[in-house]
């Protein structure tokens, strides 16, 4: 009896698996080394797609309004996004400015556009040569997409700022918190539940026995 | 046509080992120099990272001290041990326990991007406390030392192949092309 080939490796450890269809939320993991390898899409399989898109219209207000308002002695100060950069810029840390912009705004919304480019389904299929290449584009820039960090320094600058000065929160941090989540809920999917599935029903590894 | 050389595991390990060592190095002025300077009606103050966790508590933001502290001192130390026992490991030969050793890996590269905490707040304070003479926040040369510390932590974490832990030798191995 011939063994068909691996097509699923663990990420982790290298074990390689066979794909075999999994149920909506039914988990796969590595049989050796328990690492999830792919999750059926609860919610359909296009959950990443609608997460990409998602956070890519959050990402325009988040970008422009305003996270929150300082204000003391009457002078009123909006921070934007950009004001950390701005502020390490001015200051003379012109490498760290612009590795706070790649991390926080440019890696996030580059990755969001990679995925909107891998599956927008108009777009895959004019784009099998670079989808290998974006593929890799993707891996690469989501290690320094931290969006998630830097709402949670927004949220404890509001709480060391709230004792100096007076400070309420702008709708541009709502939006941004929500291009967040977004963008981590379509890269799990994603992972998860890649687009190259092999068959129409959610592909992945042979889930183990005791799972 | 273009070759590709396949990667020795040991090739792997010590990139690993020096990025940890290189960010061991960097945590020494991280922690030693100021990171900010607050001035607030006249009055002056400049801190380090663990000076301003001491401030936070005292000032009743026991939550807010302990985020910070979590982020920018435990996480910090707690890569880097665990990345030193990892390499360790990965060095004597035959594993047993790969399978703990390989979850501390998910774990450890899961934890180290928080620890860009504190660099998004010193940018984001010094970037909206601006009201001339009465209040303002001006970032300080520790953050930049902190900022490229996180940043070979990462890189340490990247550039360590979990699958040595799964080795069946102890003799290097080569990896498949990449």
């Amino acid at each position: 009896m011939s063994s068909s080939p691996a097509r699923l490796i663990c990420p982790l450890c290298g074990q390689g698996h066979q794909l075999v269809p999994l149920a909506p939320g039914e988990r796969a993991l590595c049989l050796r080394c328990d690492t999830i390898l792919a999750q059926g899409p609860r919610f359909g399989r296009d959950t990443t797609l609608v997460c990409t898109l998602t956070g890519l219209i959050l990402a325009i207000p988040a970008l422009f309004l305003p996270f929150i308002t300082a204000g003391k002695f009457g002078q009123e100060r909006g921070g934007l996004l950009f004001s950390g950069v701005e502020g390490l810029w001015d200051h003379g840390m012109r490498l760290l400015a612009v590795w706070v912009l790649l991390c926080g705004a440019v890696a996030p919304i580059a990755l969001l556009g990679i995925l909107a480019a891998l599956l927008l389904p108009a777009r895959r299929r004019f784009m099998e040569k670079s989808s290998q290449f974006l593929m890799r584009a993707a891996h690469a820039v989501a290690y320094w997409a931290i969006p998630e960090v830097q709402v949670l320094a927004v949220l404890v600058a509001l709480m060391k700022l709230g004792s100096v000065v007076n400070v309420t929160i702008g709708p541009g941090f709502w939006f941004y918190s929500g291009m967040s989540i977004s963008l981590i809920l379509a890269w799990r999917s994603f992972t998860l539940s890649p687009p190259e599935s092999p068959s129409d029903n959610n592909l992945t590894a042979e889930p183990r026995a005791n799972a | 046509m273009k070759q590709h050389r396949p990667r020795l595991r040991s090739e792997k390990l010590a990139n690993a080992t020096a990025f940890s060592i290189a960010a061991t190095v960097m945590l020494v002025p991280a922690n030693l120099l100021p990171v900010l300077t607050t001035q607030t009606s006249g009055v002056s103050r400049t801190d380090t990272i663990f000076s301003g966790i001491v401030e936070l508590w005292r000032r009743g933001l026991e939550a807010i001290a302990a985020i910070v502290f979590i982020a920018s001192i435990v996480i910090p130390i707690l890569k880097l041990v665990g990345l030193g026992w990892l390499i360790f490991q990965a060095h004597r030969g035959p594993i047993r326990g790969a399978r703990e050793l390989t979850r501390l890996y998910a774990a450890l590269d899961f934890i180290g991007r928080w620890s860009m905490l504190d660099v998004f707040l010193v940018a984001f304070l010094s970037g909206v406390v601006r009201f001339g003479a009465f209040s303002t926040v001006e970032p300080r040369s520790g953050i930049v030392a902190f900022a490229m510390a996180v940043v070979l932590t990462v890189l340490a974490t990247h550039a360590f192949d979990p699958r040595i832990l799964w080795r069946k030798q102890s003799k290097p191995a080569f990896l498949d092309h990449e």
